[in-house]
């Protein structure tokens, strides 16, 4: 019987072939281009001293080859059903005597066959290739090129189905092409949107936290350039697989129920037409949002401006694109339901009517809590860690004592709700999360002024636990015991004292571990000055280093006692005199420290009130209370060391500044 | 042979075929006639299974048209604008419709060459609009369809290209029973070739009458009596018109024609002629009662 035939026509496979064959071609020349020619040439050339480091395929060209990927597929599509987006054409096909499921079989067996048969083609001759060129085994093996013959093929095949589905979505060639690029952006795209507005919107939303679930790594283009690095993973390939078989059964399907009259439409569904128009208005908003909010720093008037700015524009766009003319503008009423329903939407999110901001759970459900200025770690709750840090600002607190005085600070943060909004001056990022006893996680971010901020963490980062977490000496499993102390001044890093009899290290090492356990919340937040570092050589063979604070007493204490002092910091004895210079105009120190001799510096200097100090006394104050971090201090000191010609700079807090010089420069 | 009943299509919210039924018999020529835009192509591409209709039912030869590979295996639609594959010849495209359409006659294919002077081998991108519409009849004659649908299938033709195209679809109908749909806004272009005929405007159907029919009932009389018009004269049939020229009265009457000249000879009128009336007249005076401009939809 004939009819058993008419799934394929010998016919349209002609015809399809002689409109299309050309991109066959240009994918095999192109392939060859990209994997095989490179080798050859490569191995060909006399200079053969230098081979190169591949890895696998990918490395010979990843990103030409992603190219290939990206491109062929959605210019395959395009052609392979050009036929439908033309008027004519579309006419006359489905006027032939075949149902459109054959037509749509056959155009897909023919594409299937016009991504592998290159890609075949190529890995055979890469896999010759590998045999016949002088190619060690351990840079290029069969296992690498089966490898990149699944990936590739799998790559191509995503892509040409994804394009296939918008193709069926629209009736233009051009428009196929860029929503299948959007389509490909789109998942990552409006999630990030998403959660970055949400941050303007409702205060204490963490971003940041469901940020970091490597939203990059779904953008196909992202992932083809990493496959040199790793290969797709099993779940990966199964979800490649499970979305391109779903664009294809959807495709099928939309091609039955599409219209022969959709050619030449912008979208082929009118049922589209709504979502499409208010979909391209949403993201716009969200764009114009995100761009006013980063540029105007959270400034909640601009926002706005954005979201109306933006989702006009997208709007009339999408409008002119469906209607496909410039006149669009007296359709404004559809453009006000929009405006209506973002106006509930934002009065419901931003008067907080979910009651988002206000949640927190019980005290008593808490089974611990996260403190720190990052959600970095909170994410990593349930993993190990490879990475252990000398300092860990980031931690999960579980004393009642900490769980108490985080969830105050939470209740404070939550009752300030004005400090929302632009943000000005000092300001830290916060994160507070919380792990509850039936194992549901809370997180917020909050950015808090400063002074707030010391005022409400001071018991929870002065507090033991804290302190034990934050510093790795002070952890109670990990630190084997210490060969060797080496204590190296700073900046110039002349002085150097080395610890090695145990009896002194041990008692280094207790003053040491005492003035963490004991140091002041500003110590530890930073800013004070340092007299050096300290390097611990562990048994194991690890070196930690440690910062020696100015304001470690008892550590300056046992070396005093054991008269080593002089010999590990710089000390008052060795300073002929100290110059404090008053930044009136509050420059930035690494202005001047950045070229000392250069005439702005100089100028500066002369114009500046300066005092000049050779008290030992007030120059071992003055030592004490000085910091060296650059930054816009109301003074400036240079250090005049004995028998050194340059300075050494540091600044000096207004909190801390000598009342000598409160009285002597003003 | 092709029954289509209640059908709708609208384009964009605008209705461009409403509520149209109509029947057309096994070897008959039937003329869709109708304006720009009365939705003559958009009936037509539905009857060729190309469009889906929103509403209603289109069957050709008792089964359904759209998706329905048997009945277009028998059915061939030549658009207004024709459409042919890039870069094939006039050869490689009548080895696509061998393969296509079974029915498909490779000597008719042979013998028509004589009448349409053009070589197998060229591409028919590169000929002209007429010689292109001649290469799409001889395909579709070759293919031997059951059923032909023509959307104004005589632009770009010249006159002796037209006639012999005629010819060639009557004697298929004549030969074959074929039966052929042909649409146009020119009732002149048609008049001689249909013995159906359907007028479309604004997507409704206005009217559908057999031209034997029409033409057997109505006719223009020419009459003078010598004393006037007798009182009594126009009461014996209906009278779609009437205007006195002089003495002489000119009229349209619907009617046997012999009953109408028997009742007026009994009147033993001076002048008694019976003119030929043209198809469109016939229209304009039928449709005139009914109050549409048909003057504008006929050209």
């Amino acid at each position: 019987m004939r009819s058993k035939t008419f799934l394929f026509s010998r016919s349209i496979w002609l015809q399809q072939i002689r409109n299309i064959g050309w991109i066959a071609l240009a994918h095999l020349l192109l392939l060859l281009a990209v994997v095989p020619l490179p080798m050859i040439v490569v191995y060909t050339t006399k200079a053969t001293n230098q081979l190169p480091t591949w890895r696998n395929i990918y490395s010979i060209s990843g990103p030409f080859q992603g190219m290939i990927a990206f491109t062929i597929p959605v210019l395959l599509a395009i052609f392979l059903f050009r036929y439908m987006q033309v008027k004519n054409s579309a006419d006359y096909m489905h006027s032939l005597p075949f149902r459109r499921e054959a037509l749509f079989a056959q155009n897909m067996v023919l594409g299937l066959a016009i991504l592998f048969i290159p890609i075949i083609v190529t890995a055979c001759l890469t896999a010759m290739l590998c045999y016949v060129l002088p190619i060690d085994r351990s840079i290029l093996a069969m296992a690498d090129v089966m490898r990149w013959t699944a990936e590739m093929g799998l790559m191509e095949l995503f892509v040409f189905t994804a394009s296939v589905f918008v193709g069926m979505l629209t009736g233009l060639s051009v428009l196929q092409g860029a929503f299948a690029y959007i389509l490909f952006l789109f998942p990552t795209g409006i999630s990030v949107l998403v959660l970055l507005n949400m941050e303007y919107m409702l205060r204490g939303f963490a971003s940041e936290y469901y940020l970091t679930a490597k939203l990059e790594q779904i953008v196909p283009f992202v992932r083809f350039l990493e496959l040199e690095s790793r290969s797709l993973s099993t779940t990966e390939a199964g979800c490649y697989i499970i979305v391109t078989m779903l664009f294809t059964a959807l495709s099928l399907w939309l091609y039955r129920k599409r219209q022969s009259e959709a050619a030449n439409q912008a979208l082929a569904f009118p049922i589209l037409r709504p979502v499409f128009l208010y979909g391209v208005a949403f993201c716009f908003m969200l764009v114009g949002g995100l761009y006013f909010g980063e540029m105007t720093v959270n400034s909640l008037g601009w926002i706005i401006f954005g979201y109306v700015m933006f989702s006009f524009i997208g709007f009339f766009v999408a409008k002119m694109i469906v209607e496909k003319t410039w006149r669009v503008f007296y359709k404004w009423k559809e453009y006000m339901y929009f405006v209506a329903a973002m106006l509930v939407v934002g009065v419901i999110i931003h008067f907080d009517l979910t009651g988002y901001e206000k949640r927190i759970p019980q005290l008593s459900e808490i089974e611990q809590v996260y403190f720190g200025n990052s959600t970095a770690r909170f994410q990593q709750f349930f993993q190990e860690e490879h990475n252990v840090s000398i300092e860990q600002p980031d931690q999960f607190l579980k004393s009642k004592e900490n769980i108490k005085n985080v969830y105050l600070f939470h209740q404070q943060l939550i009752e300030n709700r004005n400090t929302h909004g632009a943000l000005q001056g000092d300001f830290r990022n916060v994160a507070i999360g919380y792990v509850l006893k039936n194992g549901d996680r809370f997180i917020r971010t909050y950015s808090v002024p400063a002074d707030e901020y010391m005022l409400f963490a001071r018991p929870i980062v002065e507090s033991n636990e804290y302190k034990k977490n934050y510093y790795f000496l002070l952890h109670d499993k990990g630190v084997a015991p210490i060969r060797q102390v080496t204590i190296i001044e700073e900046p110039v890093g002349e002085k150097r004292v080395t610890l090695i009899e145990p009896k002194q290290i041990n008692e280094f090492m207790s003053s040491l571990k005492q003035d963490m356990m004991e140091e002041k919340m500003e110590s530890l937040v930073g800013g004070v000055g340092t007299w050096g570092m300290i390097e611990l050589l562990q048994s194991d063979g690890d070196i930690i280093h440690v910062t020696w604070k100015k304001t470690y007493a008892h550590t300056e204490q046992w070396l005093t006692q054991h008269k080593l002092l002089s010999k590990a910091r710089l000390t008052a004895a060795e300073v002929d005199y100290a110059l404090v210079v008053k930044n009136k105009e509050r420059k930035p120190l690494y202005e001047i420290l950045g070229d000392p001799n250069s005439a702005q510096a100089q100028q500066f200097l002369q114009q500046s009130a300066t005092l000049r100090v050779t008290n030992k006394q007030q120059i071992e104050e003055l030592l004490r209370q000085s910091a060296s971090n650059p930054g816009d201090a109301l003074y400036f000191i240079a250090f005049y060391r004995s028998g050194q010609r340059e300075p050494q700079w540091e600044v000096i807090d207004e909190k801390n500044i000598p009342s000598f010089i409160r009285e002597q420069l003003p | 042979m092709i029954e289509i009943r209640h059908v709708r299509k609208e384009f964009d919210e605008v209705e461009a075929v409403k509520n149209v039924s109509l029947h057309i018999q096994q070897g008959s020529i039937y003329g869709l006639l109708g304006s720009n835009g009365a939705g003559k192509t958009t009936l037509l591409k539905m009857m060729a299974g190309i469009y889906k209709q929103d509403a209603g039912e289109i069957f050709i030869g008792g089964e359904p048209v759209f998706e329905n590979v048997k009945v277009k295996q028998t059915t061939i639609f030549l658009p207004d604008a024709l459409y042919f594959f890039p870069h094939t010849t006039v050869q490689q495209m009548a080895q696509f419709y061998k393969d296509v359409y079974p029915s498909w006659n490779e000597e008719r294919f042979g013998k028509l060459q004589e009448l349409f002077p053009i070589d197998v081998h060229k591409k028919i991108h590169r000929m002209s609009k007429g010689m292109q519409r001649q290469v799409a009849f001889w395909l579709a004659f070759s293919a031997m369809p059951n059923v032909l649908i023509l959307d104004e299938p005589f632009d770009g033709l010249d006159a002796v290209m037209r006639q012999k195209v005629k010819n060639i679809l009557v004697q298929d109908v004549a030969e074959r029973n074929m039966t052929v749909v042909i649409s146009s806004h020119n009732l002149r272009e048609v008049e001689d070739l249909c013995d159906h005929v359907g007028i479309l405007h604004h997507g409704e159907m206005l009217m559908e009458k057999e031209l034997d029919d029409l033409k057997a009932d109505v006719h223009k009389i020419q009459v003078a009596f010598r004393n006037g018009l007798p009182s009594l004269f126009l009461r014996g049939f209906q009278v779609l018109f009437q205007e006195e020229r002089g003495s002489v009265l000119l009229c349209i009457v619907r009617g046997q024609k012999e009953q109408v000249e028997s009742h007026i000879r009994k009147f033993e009128p001076l002048i008694f002629d019976v003119l030929p009336l043209t198809l469109e007249e016939i229209f304009i005076y039928e449709m005139g009662g009914v109050g549409y401009a048909i003057e504008n939809i006929l050209v």
